[in-house]
């Protein structure tokens, strides 16, 4: 048997003393598609950067077509045949298509001449090989998310890769470019390269993969040929558990409507015509794939892209959220999705991103009352749980979950009427997540309307009162909280027929 | 084309300038007085072309001008003790280029923010300059101003090398590889690093060619005239960010090219004659230069916000 | 110059604690100095008398030699906390004492109201600033840059670039020359502004904003901070500081001209970094900023009573080196404790807020 094109063995990876991989092995042959699969934060990406050269692993050892390779920079990996289609594409905003494959592509003197014509022509005879409808001397700035994607495939098929690296490609792709995205990858596949495909959507790991290698918590689970698995089981490897109910749903009939959204939209970031209801007490998920709007929709609701149609009604009352200091005074909370960047800051003490959001109430004519601060840090630290040192502990000292809950205190603390929490438990571990789903029951059970984003489908089952599926930049469908899995996944891929079945 | 709508609009407010002036003051278009015009602004026209390269790779240099000083004065001693042309030159070249090799080295080297490295550089430069030379002028020996020849010739010598030298880094900038790495870089540098270039080592290089350029022009500026001035660059940096920026070229780094700049420079160029030969105080030119470079600031402000995302 | 740091109960933070240090190291420098100074500067002449470095009159000198730029310094802190900065306050420096001069001279406006009406100009000229930076979001740097440009500019063109108005009242001119209870009369004056920024950035709300728009405008906007507001806040502040101090110069030097205040933000940007504030935003303090600029300060006219500076008659330059040099030496010092304290990755150059040459 020949070394296989990429092997990988007993990678660790740790970044501030949190451990993103705990010694992961993994290989690639050639002409196999390998999914790569795991929940947010299990680790693929960390490993995905190691392959490709932007991260350096702290152990293990990194083989290419049987070759021990060490200190492997992106520019190497370039070299060896190593190309990757970033989730967000790593592109060059200011310059032209044309010149971003170039960039990628070319290599020789600095002081060569650049064969414009020649540049044009390659760029061109890539994009109509993958059917993208791009002209090469668009500046890339101009294009949308999708486009840009194509022309990283682009790259890739120019680059002439022996390993392709493909991160949740089809994330934003419309239907018809995910068919052609697919015979891509079969086309890459028949030519002996080696893709190593990373996607949620398990459907499509089985229409393209040959094996899928599970990881959760940094670890891998596993490595099994696709046709010896079904649904379920892979379900099961990348959770880990069974899905035991975290908290059973409130018996409590739910109370007042308290957020009313009507025809809610917004052009800019593509929410068009939501509706919906909150009850106080009340845990409504927002399920959907990536990319379906789920976060855009909270941005309107906390005022942060203003909405342009529809109407918000706060208990009876209708508002306008400008901004989010707006939506702040409305009692709108929001725990973001990136919590390192704008969840907490992470420079500031545990106390300070506490009390945020809270300035008006604890700082009332705006002097500091440090005493004051600290004892309401001190009450949630102990209330949540917070493992710090001290207040004054810096936020970027912790661990992931002890950040978000530093995140949801600095929301608490300004005793809201409505909590939007966008990816709650993305990237904590086992035990945080626990305490974290714990936290939002009670706070439901205290009567707080709670609007839950997750793309963790066994979250979204286990939490919510009621579930509403998010594609295409609507809320397409509000399911009971019983609902199945399948169901949940097939309204959020528009195939109700399945659903029903 | 939309691309190069910045380009097309300040070559148009030049072009209305010049017409104003053919019709209000055609006064202001007489051969020598124009050349002279042109003759000055040759040295800024070569560090404005250095400086583009510096912002096109989201970095500044406002250490020019302390640097263009220091080259004038090196450059005017070694020729007034008789070191022939031929070394005064990369004399001059080398000793800006080494300056600037500090700057990049702590800009690139320490990644340290190029705007308070290069202002901590210009106060040392010029202190260290003005403690040394406490402010004496330096006398240059009979035959360096105009190279040795006639008055004319010097000056047209000067204007062409300036506009030579422009052309080729425009040239550069656009048909040599290293030209598209400082687009590059400037555009996204994790997107570089990610691409197999190496954002530091280039971000070093337009340091130590924005310092080559700089010493250049300090000895293009030393030729005109009999003596060396101890303080011939102040206000330069500044001078010639605003053509960089009024050319289009982005603060922010990867967008705009040098004839922008060259455009830009133009325009804040002939403000001044401009203003005599209109007959507006002279005194109006540093205002009209600021409210030129907001102006144009505004104006990119809002066009990157017109196409909402 | 107070020492105590006011950062009271709050000491594990590792930016707090290396802050501290910072300000505790150039407290020693200062001392040094000072001592080198009051040692190597001071003589008896012949007659016995003592002069140099080591008289009471030449410490009054530098308190009212640093005023102004000291003013400028304290003023740009809050700028430089919100990972800011503003090049135009020289320039506005130079406007300012222009319009109170002609306000008061040719306009014959009575001092109390010129001096009002100058404040007020320097809070819009600010103002014109906090519009293009905070509500159409342009880089502080390039804005300031044309600003800088335009506030000399227009002081030139109202001067014509060579009127200078003299012959101010007595008092207004003891502002700048006179001791009050002991001490020059503007040190009192850039003590309470001292004191109200202390409490602005130290003791209320809107420091703790600014600190976290400095280390996080996003992170500052989701938390619901009017993050706008309180940047043009800083900028305003700036203006109204730069036409005090122009105010102080005018009475110190008894006279207003176009140049007044030129080269000025350079040395109180110097006195701000060399304070121990973050050029990147977020980390820094006033008590700093205060160390600073009389590190700054004493350097300067410490070496003007060297002997040997005497005799070379540089003590302008030398002093300027030396600041230029310390600047390096402190930025080189913040990056050594910034690779310390590296914990997360830098964030990534293109945040939404264009943030113009911090480094990617």
């Amino acid at each position: 048997m020949t070394a296989p094109l990429l092997q990988l063995r007993q990678i660790t990876k740790s970044f501030g003393g949190a451990p993103a991989l705990r010694g992961v092995d993994f290989d690639l042959q050639a002409g196999e598609v390998h999914a790569l699969l795991g929940e947010n934060g299990a680790g693929k990406s960390t490993l995905i950067k190691i392959v490709t050269g932007a991260h350096q692993p702290d152990g293990g050892t990194l083989a290419l077509a049987g070759r021990e390779i060490r200190a492997l920079a992106p520019a190497t990996a370039h070299q060896l045949g190593i190309a990757c289609i970033y989730q967000q594409p790593a592109l060059f905003p200011d310059l032209t298509v044309a010149e971003n494959i170039a960039l990628r592509l070319e290599s020789g003197p600095g002081l060569r001449r650049i064969n414009w014509p020649a540049r044009h022509a390659r760029a061109a005879h890539l994009l109509t090989r993958i059917g993208a409808q791009i002209s090469p001397a668009q500046e890339v700035r101009t294009l949308s998310m999708p486009g840009q994607q194509l022309v990283e495939i682009a790259c890739a098929l120019g680059a002439g890769a022996r390993i392709v690296i493909m991160d949740e490609p089809t994330a934003a792709l419309t239907q018809e470019e995910q068919q052609r995205l697919y015979a891509i990858v079969h086309d890459l596949r028949r030519s002996g390269i080696g893709v190593i495909y990373i996607s949620h959507r398990l459907e499509e790991i089985f229409a393209l993969a040959d094996r899928v290698t599970v990881l959760r918590d940094g670890a891998s689970v596993g490595t099994h040929p696709v046709a010896a698995l079904n649904e379920t089981e892979l379900i099961r490897m990348m959770v880990g558990r069974e899905l035991a109910p975290i908290a059973a749903p409130s018996a409590a009939p739910p109370g007042a409507v308290v957020l009313s959204v009507r025809g809610l939209g917004c052009t800019a970031s593509g929410v068009r015509d939501v509706t919906f209801d909150l009850r106080a007490g009340e845990i409504l998920a927002l399920a959907g794939l990536v990319g379906a709007g789920r976060t855009e929709l909270a941005r309107i609701l906390f005022g942060l892209t203003p909405a342009d149609s529809g109407s918000i009604t706060l208990h009876g009352e209708q508002v306008a959220l400008r901004s989010p200091a707006a939506a702040v005074a409305q009692g709108i909370a929001y725990v973001p999705e990136d919590r390192r960047r704008h969840g907490i800051i992470l420079e500031l003490p545990v106390a300070h991103n506490i009390t945020l959001a809270l300035h008006r109430r604890i700082f009332p004519g705006t002097w500091l009352r440090l005493a004051a601060e600290r004892a309401l840090a001190l009450g949630f630290i102990r209330d949540l749980a917070v493992k710090c040192s001290s207040p004054d502990t810096a936020g970027g000292n912790l661990s992931g979950g002890n950040q978000q809950k530093v995140a949801l205190a600095r929301w608490l603390a300004t005793q809201p009427r409505v909590l939007m929490l966008d990816e709650p438990t993305q990237g904590v571990d086992v035990g945080a997540k626990v305490e974290i789903h714990r936290i939002i029951r009670q706070l439901a059970r205290d009567g707080l309307a709670v609007l839950l984003l997750s793309s963790d489908l066994p979250e979204v089952l286990a939490m919510a009162d009621r579930i509403g599926v998010m594609r295409g930049g609507t809320l397409a469908a509000i399911l009971p909280g019983a609902a199945e899995a399948r169901t949940v996944m097939a309204a959020a891929l528009g195939r109700t027929e399945q659903g029903a079945a | 084309m939309n691309r190069y709508f910045r380009e097309f609009s300040v070559a148009g407010a030049l072009a209305v300038l010049l017409v104003a002036l053919a019709i209000f003051a055609p006064g202001f278009y007489q051969p020598q007085p124009l050349l002279s015009l042109a003759t000055r602004e040759a040295p800024t026209l070569v560090v404005a072309g250095g400086m583009a390269l510096v912002i096109i790779c989201r970095q500044i240099d406002i250490s020019v001008g302390s640097l263009f000083s220091v080259c004038s004065v090196g450059a005017g001693l070694l020729a007034a003790r008789h070191w022939p042309l031929a070394l005064v030159l990369p004399a001059a070249v080398g000793l800006g280029a080494t300056l600037g090799a500090v700057n990049g080295l702590l800009v690139a080297g320490l990644r340290l923010p190029s705007i308070v490295v290069t202002l901590a550089m210009m106060v040392t430069l010029r202190q260290g300059l003005n403690l040394v030379r406490q402010g004496r002028f330096v006398d240059l020996p009979e035959g360096l101003q105009w190279f040795g020849l006639s008055q004319p010739a010097g000056q047209w010598l000067l204007v062409l090398a300036a506009l030579a030298l422009l052309t080729a880094l425009a040239w550069g900038m656009r048909h040599l590889a290293v030209g598209r790495f400082v687009y590059a870089i400037g555009s996204d540098a994790e997107a570089a690093r990610l691409a197999g270039l190496r954002p530091r080592w280039g971000t070093f290089l337009v340091f130590v060619l924005l310092g080559a350029l700089t010493g250049l022009a300090a000895l293009m500026n030393v030729v005109q005239s009999p003596q060396v001035q101890p303080l011939s660059g102040s206000g330069l940096e500044l001078k010639v960010i605003a053509a960089v920026v009024v050319g289009g070229v982005a603060i922010s780094g990867g967008r705009g090219n040098l004839w922008g700049a060259f455009a830009g420079l133009l325009l804040l160029a002939c403000i001044a004659p401009a203003l005599t030969h209109l007959r507006v105080e002279a005194y109006w030119e540093k205002a009209i230069q600021g409210a030129i470079i907001l102006l144009a600031v505004v104006a990119d402000g809002i066009r990157s916000r017109r196409p909402a995302r | 110059m107070t020492v105590s740091s006011p950062l009271g109960h709050t000491s594990s933070r590792d930016w707090k604690a290396l802050l501290r240090c910072h300000e505790m190291l150039l407290l020693y420098v200062l001392v040094a100095e000072w001592l080198f100074f009051y040692f190597a500067g001071t003589s008896t002449n012949r007659r016995g008398v003592l002069i140099g470095f080591g008289t009471l009159d030449r410490q009054f000198d530098v308190l009212r030699h640093s005023c102004e730029i000291g003013l400028l310094a304290l003023a740009l802190t809050p700028v430089i906390l919100t990972g800011g900065i503003d090049l135009s306050v020289g320039s506005l420096l130079g406007l300012c004492a222009i319009v109170f001069g002609k306000l008061w001279h040719d306009g014959g406006l009575p001092i109390p109201l010129a001096a009002t009406l100058t404040l007020a100009l320097g809070a819009a000229a600010g103002g014109l600033n906090a519009t293009l930076i905070s509500a159409l979001r342009l880089p502080p740097l390039i804005v300031t840059l044309g600003t800088y440009s335009l506030f000399r500019g227009l002081a030139e063109a109202i001067t014509h670039g060579s009127v200078t108005y003299t012959n101010f009242p007595a008092g207004f001119l003891a502002l700048g020359q006179e001791r009050w209870l002991g001490l020059p009369a503007q040190a009192w004056l850039f003590a309470a502004v001292a004191l109200c920024l202390w409490a602005l950035v130290h003791r209320t709300t809107f420091g703790r904003s600014f600190r976290a728009i400095g280390f996080s405008p996003e992170g500052a906007r989701y938390a619901g901070l009017p993050v706008g507001r309180n940047l043009a806040l800083v900028y305003v502040i700036a203006g109204a500081i730069a036409a005090l101090a122009a105010l102080i110069y005018t009475a110190r030097l008894g006279q207003a001209k176009a140049d007044a205040g030129t080269g000025y933000e350079l040395f109180a940007i110097t006195a701000v970094v060399l304070g121990g504030t973050s050029i990147f935003g977020g980390t820094g303090s006033i008590p700093g900023t205060l160390l600073g600029v009389a590190a700054i300060a004493v350097l300067k006219n410490g070496l003007a009573c060297l002997p040997v500076v005497m005799r070379l008659n540089a003590a302008e330059e030398m002093s300027g080196l030396l600041t230029g040099a310390l600047l390096l030496l402190a930025l080189a010092g913040s990056v050594m404790s910034r690779m310390v304290s590296q914990r997360h990755p830098r964030r990534r150059p293109r945040a939404s807020r264009p943030s113009p040459h911090l480094p990617a």
